[in-house]
C-alpha cells in the first residue's frame, strides 16, 4: 500500500471515499439505533437520541445546528461551550431548569467541575447536571456544551465566546441568554418588557426581598394569573421559570394563594424543574 | 615574623653602607624605620592580646570546636530554628544554625542564626556571660559558618520583621565554631534572593543565574531554593502515593539501552565494551512490557535523556520522568481519568501542605496561583483550533501545535474557564509516534492527548498499539527499521492488553506550578548541552 512512505493520490481517494461511506454508515447506524430506543421506549426523548444530520428532517420539534448557527453564530466545526461560574453557596436553580430544558432541544454536552477556589462541594451539586451522557467521551458528536465551575466568584458568570463577549454577569441575565436559544423572544415590545419586569421581579422582589416584600409580589401573581395561565402571554416563558425558581428558593411560610397553587402545580407538570426541586431538599 | 624580617633587612642595611648610593641608603633607612614601627606596633598588639585573654573571664564559653571526629557522644539535644516560639521562653537550649549575618554594635553583637529556610535573632552582650573578646570573636565569625550555641530564649516586644522566628531572640552564652566557612562567599545570599526588579531599583546586586548554577551549594541554602526542592519533594511523594493507592506498581527500569525509542536523532550513545548503546529518551518501551507482563498499572521515577542541542528555557538533557502505563477495559479515556485525577491530587497535595514554600517562592518570583478543575477539562484537538481560528490563527487541521500557539491556547482557555491545567485529546495522527493508536472514527485523528499546565506542555500520552500487526505496519509507514525494534514488537505477539500512558518531566511541573521562568530552577544539579557541572 506505501511505497518509500509517500502515498499513492488514487489510494488516497479510495482512501476519502471509504471514509465518507464510513460516515454514512455511521450516521445511518446512530439514526436507526435512536429510532430503535423510541420505538421500545415509548416516553424516551427523540432529540436526546437522535444525531444531528438526521434529526433536522426527522423532527419538527427539533431546532439543530442551523438554528445554533443564526442564534449563535457561524460554526467552527466544534463544540459551542458555553461556560457558567457559579459559586456553591447560591446555586443556581433557574439555570438548572434551563439547562435540562436546552437537554431536550439539542444534545448537550454537559459537565460539572469544581474550580480550585473552592475546597468541598456537597455531592447533590456535582451531580446536579445529572447522570453522565453516554457518549461524553466524544465531545464532537454535540452540539452545545454546558460547562458548569463551581467556583468561589462573587456573582454568578457566563463566558461563551471569549474573543466577541465579555462575560456575562447575573444569574437574570444568564437565563435570559439561555432561553433565547430555547425560544424566540416574543416579538411584541410589550410581551417581551413584560417578561423581562417579570424577570427582575423574580431575582430583586421574590430571592432577595424581605417578607413585606414577598407578600406584595405574591399578591400580583395571584392577580396576574387570574388573568391566564401563564405570567406573560399565552406560553410558558423565561418569567415563569424566574419566578418558580426564586419562590422555591424563598420558601413561603404561609399557603400560596389559589391562583399561584394552580401555577406551581402546572409548572411541576412540564417536568422542567426536578432539578430545581432536589437541590432544595 | 614580620619583626624578624625587618631586622633582617636592617642588618643587610648595616653590613655594606658604602655599596649603595645615597639614595638607595636613604630610602632603605626608611623602610627600615617602617618595618621597626611596625613591629613596634605589633609586639604591642600581641601584649595588648595577651593581657586580654589573661583577663577574659569567658574564655572558655566561646571558640572554634576542634573537629568533629566522633570523639564523643555528647547527651546534648539541638533545637531546631523552627521550633523556637514563646512557648519555650526563658529555657536553656543548645542549637546549631548558620551564621546568616551578624553586626556587631559596641558592646553587643547580633547574629541571625539560620536553619534550613527558618531563621531567628541571637545577641551576645558584654555582661557577667559574656566578655568583650567573646562578642568581638561572635562579630568575627565568617557568614556561613556554622556554630553550635547555648542560649536562653527571650520573648521579644516587637516583632522581629527579618526573621522567620518573629517572637523569640536567643541570648548567647556559648558560641562555638563547628565549621569555619572562608570569609569570602562567592554570592551573597540576600542578593541571589532579591526579587527581580527590585535590585535594578536600589542599585542592589542581583546574581545571575550561571554564577547561581555555577555555586549551586550555596545558591541552594536560600529560602528560594529550600522551599523549591521540598516541594519539589513533595510533588514526588503525592505523585507515588496517589499512584499506589490507585493499585499501581512501582517499578525499576534499565537506563542504558540497545536502540533509541523515539528515533535516532535526540539521543546519547555511550561507549559499552566492544559495541555502543544508548541511554533511556523515556521508560516507555519498559513500561510497556511491563503492562504486557500482567503487571496492569505501573509507574517509573527515574532520569531520563535527550540529547537535543536546544537552549531553552524548558529543555535538559536529563531530566526526572514520572512515567505512567496502565492497562484498561473499553477506553483510553480510563487512562486520561486515572493521570488527570493523579495531576489534581497533587495540586491539591501541594495547595494544602506546601503553602509555606508557595509563599516563600512567591516572594521572590511572584505569580498567580495555580488554577485546576476538578474533573480536569478536556478538549478535543478540534476545538482547540477553533478557539486558535477565533483568535484570529491561521492553521491546518493537522498541523501541530507551534510553541507560540500552544501558549496562545493556554492563554484562550484560561480566559474561558479559568484553569491552568487541561487536556488536549485526539490529536491528528500525522505527529504522533509510530505507536499511536488511530482514532477508529476518523484516521486522521489518533487516540492520543496532551497535558498543559500554564500554557505549556508537561505531558504527551496516548493508547499505544497493542496489537503487533497493526504495529508492524505503522512502523514500515514512518520507515523504522523492523529489525531494531524487533523485541519490542515480539512483545506484543503473546497477547497483550490495550494500555495506554503518559509521561511528565518532574522539573517541568514544579516549575508550572510555581510560575516560575526557567527549568534550571527546579533542577538541583541541571544539565544542559552547555552544563556539566557541578
Amino acid at each position: 500500500m506505501y511505497k518509500n512512505g509517500e502515498v499513492d493520490p488514487s489510494v488516497r481517494a479510495l482512501e476519502a471515499r471509504q471514509d465518507e461511506i464510513m460516515r454514512k454508515l455511521y450516521e445511518l447506524k446512530a439514526a436507526v439505533e435512536g429510532l430503535a430506543k423510541t420505538v421500545t421506549t415509548p416516553d424516551a426523548d427523540m432529540d436526546l437520541t437522535v444525531r444531528g444530520s438526521l434529526s433536522s428532517q426527522s423532527s419538527s420539534s427539533f431546532q439543530g445546528v442551523a438554528e445554533l448557527d443564526t442564534l449563535l453564530g457561524k460554526d467552527l466545526g466544534a463544540l459551542r461551550d458555553i461556560v457558567i461560574n457559579a459559586n456553591p453557596a447560591q446555586p443556581p436553580l433557574t439555570l438548572l431548569v434551563l439547562h435540562k430544558m436546552l437537554c431536550q432541544r439539542y444534545r448537550v454536552l454537559s459537565t460539572v467541575h469544581v474550580h480550585s477556589s473552592v475546597s468541598s462541594v456537597p455531592p447533590q451539586l456535582l451531580s446536579c447536571l445529572g447522570p453522565r451522557h453516554p457518549d461524553s467521551y466524544a465531545r464532537h458528536l454535540f452540539q452545545l456544551g454546558f460547562t458548569l465551575i463551581w467556583k468561589e466568584v462573587p456573582k454568578l458568570q457566563m463566558k461563551f465566546s471569549v474573543q466577541n463577549m465579555c462575560p456575562v454577569e447575573g444569574e437574570a441575565s444568564v437565563a435570559r441568554f439561555l432561553f433565547k436559544l430555547l425560544a424566540p423572544y416574543p416579538s411584541d415590545a410589550a410581551t417581551a418588557t413584560l417578561v423581562d419586569s417579570w424577570v427582575d421581579t423574580a431575582f430583586h422582589q421574590l430571592a432577595e426581598g424581605g417578607a413585606k416584600e414577598r407578600a406584595a409580589v405574591m399578591r400580583t401573581l395571584n392577580l396576574t394569573l387570574g388573568r391566564g395561565p401563564w405570567l406573560a402571554g399565552r406560553d410558558v416563558s423565561l418569567a415563569d421559570v424566574a419566578c418558580y425558581c426564586c419562590l422555591l428558593l424563598a420558601g413561603s411560610a404561609s399557603p400560596a394563594p389559589a391562583n399561584v397553587q394552580r401555577w406551581l402545580e402546572s409548572c411541576e407538570n412540564l417536568g422542567h424543574f426536578g432539578p430545581a426541586k432536589v437541590l432544595r431538599q | 615574623m614580620i619583626k624578624e624580617g625587618a631586622q633582617g633587612a636592617a642588618a643587610v642595611a648595616e653590613e655594606d653602607p658604602q655599596a649603595q648610593s645615597k639614595k638607595a641608603q636613604k630610602k632603605q633607612q626608611k623602610e627600615a624605620e617602617k618595618a621597626a614601627k611596625k613591629a613596634e606596633k605589633q609586639a604591642k598588639l600581641a601584649g595588648d592580646q595577651k593581657t586580654e585573654e589573661e583577663d577574659d573571664f569567658a574564655k572558655d564559653r566561646y571558640g572554634v570546636a576542634a573537629m568533629v571526629q566522633s570523639q564523643e557522644k555528647m547527651d546534648r539535644s539541638l533545637v531546631l530554628v523552627k521550633d523556637l516560639s514563646p512557648a519555650r521562653a526563658d529555657e536553656l537550649i543548645w542549637l546549631r544554625a548558620r551564621v546568616h549575618t551578624s553586626r556587631a554594635k559596641g558592646k553587643q553583637c547580633f547574629l541571625v542564626l539560620r536553619q534550613q529556610q527558618f531563621n531567628v535573632q541571637a545577641l551576645v552582650a558584654v555582661g557577667d556571660r559574656a566578655s568583650k573578646q567573646m562578642v568581638k570573636f561572635a562579630a568575627n565569625i565568617s557568614k556561613e559558618s556554622i556554630v553550635d550555641v547555648e542560649a536562653s530564649v527571650r520573648k521579644v516586644d516587637q516583632k522581629i520583621e527579618s526573621c522567620s522566628q518573629q517572637d523569640v531572640e536567643l541570648h548567647i552564652e556559648r558560641i562555638f565554631v563547628i565549621s569555619q566557612a572562608e570569609a569570602r562567599l562567592p554570592l551573597q545570599l540576600e542578593d541571589a534572593v532579591r526579587p527581580e526588579g527590585e535590585g535594578d531599583e536600589e542599585g542592589r546586586a542581583t546574581v545571575n543565574q550561571d554564577t547561581r548554577l555555577d555555586n549551586r551549594v550555596i545558591d541552594l541554602r536560600t529560602t528560594t531554593s529550600q522551599a523549591i526542592f521540598r516541594l519539589q519533594s513533595g510533588v514526588c511523594q503525592l505523585f507515588r502515593d496517589t499512584l499506589t493507592k490507585k493499585g499501581f506498581v512501582e517499578i525499576q527500569t534499565p537506563k542504558i539501552i540497545s536502540a533509541a525509542s523515539e528515533g535516532g536523532a535526540n539521543v546519547f550513545t555511550v561507549s559499552y565494551f566492544k559495541t555502543s548503546a544508548y541511554l533511556a529518551q523515556s521508560p516507555q518501551l519498559y513500561k510497556q512490557m511491563c503492562i504486557c507482563a500482567d503487571f496492569d498499572k505501573v509507574f517509573c521515577v527515574g532520569p531520563v535523556f535527550r540529547a537535543e542541542d536546544s537552549n531553552t528555557h524548558r529543555h535538559l538533557t536529563e531530566f526526572v520522568g514520572l512515567d505512567i502505563e496502565m492497562a484498561f477495559n473499553y477506553h483510553y479515556h480510563e487512562v486520561i481519568d486515572s493521570i488527570t485525577d493523579t495531576m489534581v491530587q497533587i495540586f491539591k497535595g501541594l495547595r494544602d501542605n506546601f503553602q509555606t514554600e508557595i509563599q516563600t517562592v512567591n516572594k521572590q518570583f511572584p505569580s498567580e496561583p495555580f488554577k485546576f478543575l476538578e474533573p480536569t477539562l478536556r478538549l478535543e484537538y478540534k476545538e482547540g483550533l477553533a478557539m486558535l481560528r477565533e483568535a484570529g490563527v491561521e492553521m491546518g487541521d493537522e498541523e501541530d501545535l507551534s510553541t507560540p500557539n500552544e501558549k496562545l491556547l493556554g492563554r484562550l482557555v484560561k480566559e474561558k474557564y479559568d484553569t491552568d491545567f487541561y487536556v488536549l485529546d485526539k490529536y491528528p495522527l500525522a505527529v504522533r509516534p509510530f505507536y499511536t493508536m488511530p482514532d477508529p472514527n476518523n484516521p486522521k485523528n489518533s487516540n492520543s492527548y496532551d497535558m498543559f499546565m500554564r500554557g505549556e506542555e508537561i505531558l504527551s500520552g496516548a493508547q499505544r498499539i497493542h496489537d503487533a500487526q497493526l504495529l508492524t505496519e505503522r512502523a514500515t509507514y514512518h520507515q523504522i527499521d523492523l529489525e531494531k525494534i524487533k523485541a519490542y514488537i515480539d512483545s506484543f505477539r503473546f497477547g497483550a492488553p490495550p494500555h495506554g500512558g503518559g509521561g511528565i518531566g518532574l522539573e517541568r511541573v514544579c516549575m508550572l506550578y510555581l510560575g516560575l521562568h526557567n527549568v534550571r530552577q527546579t533542577s538541583m544539579f541541571p544539565r544542559d548541552p552547555k552544563r556539566l557541572t557541578p
